[in-house]
């Protein structure tokens, strides 16, 4: 049976790594957070807010639906 | 190790040496305002607001502060439940109309528990949160 919990997945990992093997601290200090959630968010633990979306996308210079995706549920929103 | 864990660990960590240090002054000196003393080491749980951290600025990012929230929630939710426990209870054994008679130590004595576990369960939930809460 599928979850029902929304899922947001994210491609920082990946795009850390296109951006010269950007370190997490260095992505960290660019979007105002600490190493620790720069962590969780990529181990899937931590949905970040709008704000800090829109914080890491504009460190990779790309737009966020790029950094972030939304995988809907069988709730269909 | 993030400096909110660290803060955990130290808290559980000062709330054990106290409780080991009540029930050593216990066993020697028995029930009284001599023992109430040993809740004077609940002071060290101050030392983390001394980090260095503390004075550089915003130290708390938005994971954090929620976590933070959470954990603060969970530590006052316990103490209101132990609360109205302990009220009810009272009720029941002496019953509604029943007068009590404390000490003074005795009710800072009371006072240092709930503190103990306010602290201990806000600790916890800090520990469980950042281990991996689905949203933490």
């Amino acid at each position: 049976m599928p979850s029902q919990e929304p899922e947001i997945k994210n491609q920082i990992r990946r795009l850390r790594f296109e951006h010269g093997e950007m370190t997490q601290d260095q992505l960290a200090k660019q979007a105002g957070v600490t190493r620790h959630t720069i962590m969780a968010l990529e181990a899937g633990k931590y949905f970040p807010s709008l704000l800090l979306a829109f914080r890491i996308a504009r460190v990779f210079s790309a737009p966020i639906e790029q950094v972030f995706e939304y995988r809907a549920t069988e709730l269909n929103l | 190790m993030s400096d909110s864990e660290k803060w955990a660990w130290w808290t559980l960590g000062v709330v054990a040496l106290t409780i080991a240090a009540y029930g050593a002054f216990f066993a020697f000196l028995g029930h009284g305002p001599a023992t109430s003393s040993v809740f004077a080491l609940l002071a060290l749980t101050a030392l983390p607001a001394f980090s260095r951290r503390q004075f550089q600025g915003p130290s708390f990012d938005e994971r954090e502060r929620e976590i933070a929230g959470k954990a603060q929630m969970a530590g006052f939710g316990a103490f209101w439940l132990a609360f109205v426990g302990v009220i009810v209870a009272i009720g029941f054994v002496r019953g509604w109309s029943g007068t009590l008679t404390l000490p003074v130590w005795s009710l800072s004595e009371i006072i240092c528990w709930a503190w103990i576990l306010v602290m201990s369960v806000q600790s916890v939930t800090t520990i469980v949160l950042y281990r991996g809460g689905a949203h933490a």
